[in-house]
């Protein structure tokens, strides 16, 4: 029975046009940056260097794909909790909007089953976007680019070998993609309050960025708060080019992200059971 | 076979359903009537599980309903307006539906075919009429093959086509020995249809008869008159006819089934105020309570 209710959320989410906004969106945004960052390459290895070109010689260029994608995901990794709304926010409230779960709650089937197809939809659908995201980047960054050392910001200007690279990017994906998962909880749960889409993602996205607010203002009472919310790993990813790499707060990291997913989660099975179908 | 005892709902302080109990006969074509907002998609929300939290007792076959869903097999449900997944076809819509019940996809085509949709099944809903939708809506309550339909005003926003096609799919399935429960604010739509009714004003249940036996009682007739006064004063002069409601150029009056028919034509000429008689349907009485 699982099986089929999985099988219809599938079918409805990928017959909606909604669905593929952010893999659209991604596959022509990607490229253009890299291009923009393959024409300046010039000027943006001159400020990376700074005041170090006096002292040393540097020999050939470090603007490649590994870099390229370095960039992207940090310029564009504070966009997709957006993009991470787009299906969970409408997956439970677009089927009371539209009166559907009028004809889908009255047969006999629990509701507990309904909501967690829906859930395993809205993860996958979390999970594809960031693979899509990273490994999309990185693809057509290396294809575009080629391939070389990173240079990476991290106690000053670090290189990290070419060999030493693409498991540090597999990382970067779990840690961005336990972020994402608990963004998409928590407007998911907003989701099973919500009659519109609107709501759930208005709110989200304000959480996000209260969230990251406070892990920007030094101040000890938001220092002290920071590393209990999901919002203040958002940028996380970054350390997985870190070395040696942080293991201890990309494990704290998890941690903090999972037990986040959890508590959404679980409300949004309470909340949805307790739900009067009224309209 | 379904019975309703001492139900009761209230919305913050507003009492939807106020200790509402009656029986839904086998078999019968049962007319849940009552004006907007009496409480009858309320009560029809708690027979479908779309309501979680009530008072009172429902049983189906001497069983009494509890939180095991397994009873909604029974039941096929159109609540308010038949509402589908637009972006889907026909077809797509009711495989998903049978996928929720593990019903066998090969019943799509006997009840498209039974709602006259079968040409139109692969076509996206959003290109249907509401009467189209409204048939589909059918189709869809009867996929798992349901002893009981509950249709909430399955005619609401249909053109007379449209109405009597719904009309012929419902006598067709009480033919084939299904019970269905509608649900409407039309008197002509119960008079029509319906076996038995119950009817329901602001939460309370003011009857629930068999329909033969309701139009046994007493005869009722609309008068419409430009002198309201003067009918007034002569129709309280017959014994045998009781008003049941006065608007500004017609009147609603009742006479015992056991008497003679009333002569209306003495009342034309007498007063010589009266327009028109028309019969009306005993549930007028209900409206006008």
């Amino acid at each position: 029975m699982l099986k089929n209710i999985l099988t219809n959320e599938a079918i409805k989410a990928l017959y909606k046009k909604r669905t593929y906004i952010s893999f659209v969106l991604l596959t022509f945004l990607v490229p253009l940056i890299i291009l923009a960052i393959g024409d300046g390459a010039e000027y943006m290895e001159s400020r990376i260097y700074g005041q170090l070109k006096d002292s040393f010689i540097v020999i050939g260029s470090i603007t490649n794909g590994y870099l390229s994608s370095y960039l992207i995901i940090a310029i564009l990794i504070s966009q997709m909790p957006f993009l991470s709304t787009i299906v969970a926010s409408e997956i439970v409230s677009g089927e009371y909007s539209k009166g559907t779960f009028r004809m889908y709650l009255s047969r006999s089937v629990s509701r507990n089953k309904i909501l967690f197809s829906k859930f395993v939809i809205v993860q996958i659908y979390t999970i594809l976007m960031m693979l899509f995201f990273v490994f999309y980047t990185l693809i057509i960054g290396c294809l575009m680019l080629g391939v070389g050392d990173l240079a990476v910001f991290h106690k000053g200007l670090l290189f990290l070998p070419q060999e030493d690279i693409l498991w540090r990017f597999f990382i970067a994906f779990i840690v961005s993609t336990l972020v994402m998962i608990a963004t998409s909880s928590l407007c998911f749960m907003l989701s099973t309050i919500y009659k519109n889409s609107v709501t759930p993602i208005i709110i989200t996205i304000s959480a996000v960025f209260i969230g990251s607010a406070i892990s920007f203002i030094p101040i000890p009472l938001f220092e002290a708060i920071n590393p209990f919310l999901f919002t203040g790993y958002i940028d996380l990813f970054l350390a997985a080019f870190f070395d040696p790499v942080p293991w201890e707060v990309i494990i704290e990291a998890t941690f903090v992200c999972l037990i986040w997913s959890g508590i959404f989660t679980i409300s949004a099975f309470y909340l949805f059971n307790k739900k009067e179908i009224l309209s | 076979m379904l019975e309703f005892k001492n139900i009761s709902k209230q919305f913050d302080k507003n009492k939807a359903l106020d200790n509402i109990s009656f029986n839904i006969p086998e078999n019968a074509i049962f007319g849940l009537l009552g004006p907007n907002g009496s409480g009858k998609s309320t009560l029809m929300r708690i027979l479908a599980n779309l309501i979680t939290e009530w008072d009172g007792e429902i049983k189906f076959k001497n069983k009494k309903l509890n939180s095991d869903k397994s009873y909604l097999n029974h039941f096929g449900f159109i609540i308010e307006s038949p509402c589908f997944y637009e972006y889907l076809s026909a077809r797509k819509n009711l495989e998903i539906l049978c996928r929720l019940t593990g019903t066998d996809f090969r019943i799509i085509n006997e009840l498209l075919d039974l709602v006259n949709l079968l040409h139109r099944s692969e076509d996206k809903v959003s290109h249907f009429s509401y009467g189209m939708k409204q048939r589909l809506g059918i189709a869809q309550a009867l996929l798992h093959d349901p002893q009981v339909l509950i249709l909430d005003e399955p005619n609401n926003g249909l053109d007379p086509f449209g109405i009597n096609q719904i009309a012929d799919i419902l006598f067709h399935l009480k033919d084939k020995g299904k019970t269905i429960c509608i649900s409407t604010h039309s008197l002509n739509e119960v008079d029509r249809l319906c076996s038995d009714v119950a009817i329901i004003k602001n939460g309370k249940l003011l009857k629930s008869s068999p329909m033969e036996t309701l139009h046994n009682e007493k005869r009722f007739y609309r008068l419409e008159t430009s002198h309201l006064n003067d009918a007034v004063k002569f129709i309280k002069e017959q014994k045998s006819i009781d008003i049941i409601y006065k608007q500004k150029n017609s009147i609603i009056v009742s006479q015992n089934i056991k008497k003679n028919d009333i002569k209306f034509d003495i009342v034309k000429d007498k007063t010589n105020s009266v327009k028109s008689i028309q019969r009306e349907s005993p549930l007028i009485q209900f409206f006008y309570a």
